[in-house]
């Protein structure tokens, strides 16, 4: 079992942990569990109940959807220091997105009842908390909108008349 | 020139023999300008006739001209290839004698310094630099040179300010000119109709004081040192960028450099034989007929000749680069951890007298540059070549992308091979219309043209077989300015078929890697696909390069990143330290990217995107590639976003 103070020191060696304050990392970090992962490992379930959100400290996780006749297919990928498992926060609280271990690492969980309940009671906390998870969910809409424009698309012949 | 009113005579031109009696008195001899042989040399001067009136010279690198007819002033011609240590120094003395007696016995007899009394008039402020330098030299440390010391005492120095420059001239970047403000005994400043004299010591207090001339006004006064300050201005500051320069040099001892400057170099020894500080000599021995008298004398060498580092068995020194970096981090470098002082005092001379034209502000330069200041943007000119035109033979054809394919051509011409990376060649092919492609790599006898069937004549390229010969002309544009990423970071950004221009950067980066920062390499494709050099990108990684590959579109096979390539790059701070970006792909991802690397922290002087547009010419005649006030093909491809401003990414242009 890792100590509350060495996870809230890592998660603060995070992007998304360097944007909260100390003492509010130390609280999330008090209900919170270290998790390793494998690659292939699943780590939420589209369409099941998202019961934690999470972190990456190490490794890189793949954000999966399942297309009918196409299988599951990987629409990003997660970086160390960037969040997952939004949807723990989000009503319905259910995954959009199967997510698994792509490369293996570790990352810091958060069961999603304590951190519902922990936000509920704590105002301050939850005022530095999602701004932080808005910026890396824009942050993801951005890239979305960017992978739409198609940017390695070839131009198409333009007919002026 | 620093002179108050007070202290200053003012000599009309008709009365300058006056000053020249004056010197000559007690059996000094003047020595000054004169002409001869088409050059200005350093000769006796009895009167005013045989300084040299009415001339001026025009200097450049390798190139030295008088030309007649400019009015009456006497010291417009600069510096001429003498420089004083002809007199402090000479070419050669004799130093001691050795006599054999006739029973066996030897004698061994030092020869004294017998200095001639000599007035130098018409001594520069470099010059009067390098007087000083020789003589912490030769005077300065635990041992003097005898001669040396005696022949500097027994002259007096008649300074002449600069009132005209030559484009070899750079005091001004080395601190020693060209205003005269030591060691001088006098010192002249020339107007239309007469000098300024000022005194710089005792003796020249007592020659002022006997002067017939009146006391200089203060219109006079001005207008002397008004000159000078023009002076300065033509010559500007920014020829060697001095400051720093001791330690940029000694980290470039590995520079490749000092081959390519090598292969220039004739090891000729006129740089070092003009040079107002070289101090190098050798013990020569003239002996007479029967072998009795010997006299040791001290000669004038170089580290250019092949002998100077020579022992038995071996030379020490036995290239050509190994010499020219020798003189080079000596007068520049290792001078300062010797004398206290650069051994250069910018008077140009090195450069006029190579007759090869090496300049050594541009070997500096090229060697050593300083370190951009953040927010300067130096001008980039256009393009200075308009290519060559060569047919080249198809050797071998590699696939890419399902239709991309690397082409590997033998030029006729190696000029080809020598290209910047990020410069393009125009491709030829009878019968079809020609299109510009950028090298995506300079072999040793093969250029590298990775070609994207986009068209006819690029269908038709990737379908020529081995054997074929295809026009090409280049290189053209301007590439990718590497000397700006030294000691800095350095991120590649490249989509897609956008690597293929980059890649010769990344080989000039990797030939030189010590001399850069990290380096990421941040590469985007459509699909795992889409992507070129596959093979080498794992190569890169393992020599040095953060290599982070992204794929808008994964497949079933894919293991490695999904999304777009700016988050390779969004969650970055590059404030930390100062870096450099180099972004290649489609217009859309240059867009994208360039914005996250400005938001990351480097500035838009240092993001450089390399543009696509139609081309014909390639030389920015046709008018194709225009872009508000740039023609893509001279003025680029490769800009950096400070130049392009707001003409980036502006829809129509």
């Amino acid at each position: 079992m890792t100590d509350t103070t060495s996870l809230a020191g890592r998660l603060a060696g995070t992007w998304f942990g360097s944007g909260l304050a100390a003492q509010d990392r130390q609280r999330l970090a008090a209900g919170a569990s270290l998790r390793p992962f494998v690659i292939g490992e699943e780590l939420l379930r589209e369409g099941a109940a998202c019961d934690t959100l999470g972190v990456v400290f190490t490794g890189l996780l793949g954000v999966q959807v399942q297309v009918p006749g196409r299988g599951p297919t990987t629409l990003l990928t997660i970086e160390p220091g960037d969040v997952y498992g939004w949807s723990a926060l989000v009503p319905p609280y259910r995954s959009t997105s199967t997510v698994l271990g792509v490369a293996p690492g570790e990352v810091i969980t958060f069961a999603a009842d304590e951190l519902r309940a922990l936000l509920r009671e704590d105002d301050p906390l939850a005022a530095t908390l999602y701004p932080r998870l808005l910026q890396s969910m824009g942050r993801r809409l951005t890239a979305t909108r960017l992978q739409l424009l198609d940017l390695y698309a070839r131009e198409r012949e333009v007919v002026p008349w | 020139m620093v002179i108050a009113a007070a202290e200053a005579t003012f000599l009309p031109r008709e009365r300058f023999d006056a000053l020249l009696d004056l010197l000559r008195e007690g059996g000094r001899t003047v020595i000054g300008p004169t002409v001869r042989d088409g050059a200005v040399v350093l000769g006796e001067i009895t009167t005013a006739q045989d300084l040299p009136g009415g001339w001026q010279d025009e200097q450049g690198p390798g190139r030295y001209r008088l030309t007649p007819g400019h009015g009456p002033r006497l010291f417009d011609v600069v510096n001429g290839p003498q420089s004083w240590k002809q007199h402090t120094f000479p070419p050669r003395i004799p130093v001691a004698t050795a006599r054999r007696d006739g029973d066996g016995g030897a004698t061994f007899a030092p020869i004294a310094p017998d200095p001639p009394r000599l007035a130098f008039l018409g001594v520069r402020a470099c010059e009067i630099a390098a007087l000083g330098i020789q003589d912490r030299v030769l005077t300065g440390g635990t041992f003097v040179d005898e001669d040396y010391r005696s022949r500097r005492e027994a002259a007096i120095v008649v300074a002449v300010a600069c009132t005209r420059a030559v484009s070899t001239c750079f005091c001004t970047s080395m601190g020693t000119g060209p205003e005269v403000r030591e060691g001088h005994d006098l010192v002249l400043t020339e107007l239309d109709d007469g000098f300024v004299i000022a005194s710089g010591s005792a003796v020249g207090d007592r020659l002022v004081a006997r002067l017939p001339g009146p006391r200089a006004t203060a219109a006079q006064v001005g207008a002397a040192s008004a000159a000078v300050a023009a002076t300065r201005a033509a010559i500007g500051d920014d020829a060697v960028a001095n400051e720093g320069l001791r330690d940029r040099l000694m980290d470039k001892l590995d520079s490749p450099r000092w081959a390519e400057v090598a292969d220039r170099c004739l090891s000729c020894a006129n740089c070092t034989m003009v040079c107002p500080t070289c101090f190098c000599t050798s013990s020569t021995l003239r002996s007479d007929l029967d072998g009795t008298v010997n006299v040791a004398q001290r000669e004038w060498d170089s580290c250019f000749s092949t002998s100077f580092a020579r022992v038995a068995g071996g030379n020490f020194r036995p290239a050509r680069s190994d010499r020219y970096r020798q003189w080079l981090t000596h007068k520049f470098a290792t001078w300062y951890d010797q004398f206290g002082t650069s051994g250069c005092v910018g008077c140009g001379r090195c450069v006029t007298w190579c007759p090869v034209g090496i300049d050594v502000r541009e070997e500096l330069a090229a060697i050593a540059p300083p370190a951009m200041p953040v927010g300067r943007v130096p001008p980039r000119p256009a393009a200075a070549t308009t290519g060559r035109f060569d047919v080249a033979t198809l050797r071998a054809v590699g696939p890419e992308t399902a239709d991309t394919k690397t082409l590997r051509l033998v030029p006729g011409d190696p000029a080809l091979l020598g290209g910047i990376p990020g410069q393009f060649v125009m491709v030829e092919q009878p019968g079809l219309p020609a299109f510009p492609i950028s090298a995506s790599r300079y072999g040793e006898t093969e250029l590298f043209l990775t070609v994207r069937a986009a068209g006819p004549a690029s269908a038709a390229l990737l379908a020529s077989p081995l054997g074929s010969e295809i026009g090409l002309r280049g290189p053209l544009g301007r590439g990718w300015p590497i000397d700006r990423a030294l000691g800095r970071d350095v991120v590649i950004a490249a989509g897609g078929i956008g690597l293929a221009p980059l890649r010769p950067l990344v080989d000039g980066l990797l030939a030189d890697r010590d001399r850069f920062g990290e380096i990421l390499l941040a590469y985007g494709a459509r699909t795992p696909g889409d992507r070129l050099f596959v093979s080498e990108l794992d190569a890169w990684a393992g020599r040095g390069i953060e290599v982070a590959q992204i794929v808008d579109r994964s497949d079933p096979g894919w293991v490695g990143r999904v999304g777009v390539v700016t988050s390779l790059l969004d969650q970055r701070d590059f404030s930390r330290r100062p870096s450099v970006a180099f972004v290649c792909g489609p217009e859309a991802m240059m867009q994208a990217t360039t914005r996250v690397l400005r938001d990351g922290g480097i500035p838009e002087e240092r993001i450089f995107v390399s543009l696509e547009r139609h081309m014909e010419c390639g030389i920015g005649l046709c008018g194709h590639c225009q872009m508000g006030p740039f023609f893509i093909c001279r003025d680029g491809p490769v800009f950096s976003l400070a130049e392009l401003g707001d003409f980036f990414g502006r829809q129509g242009l």
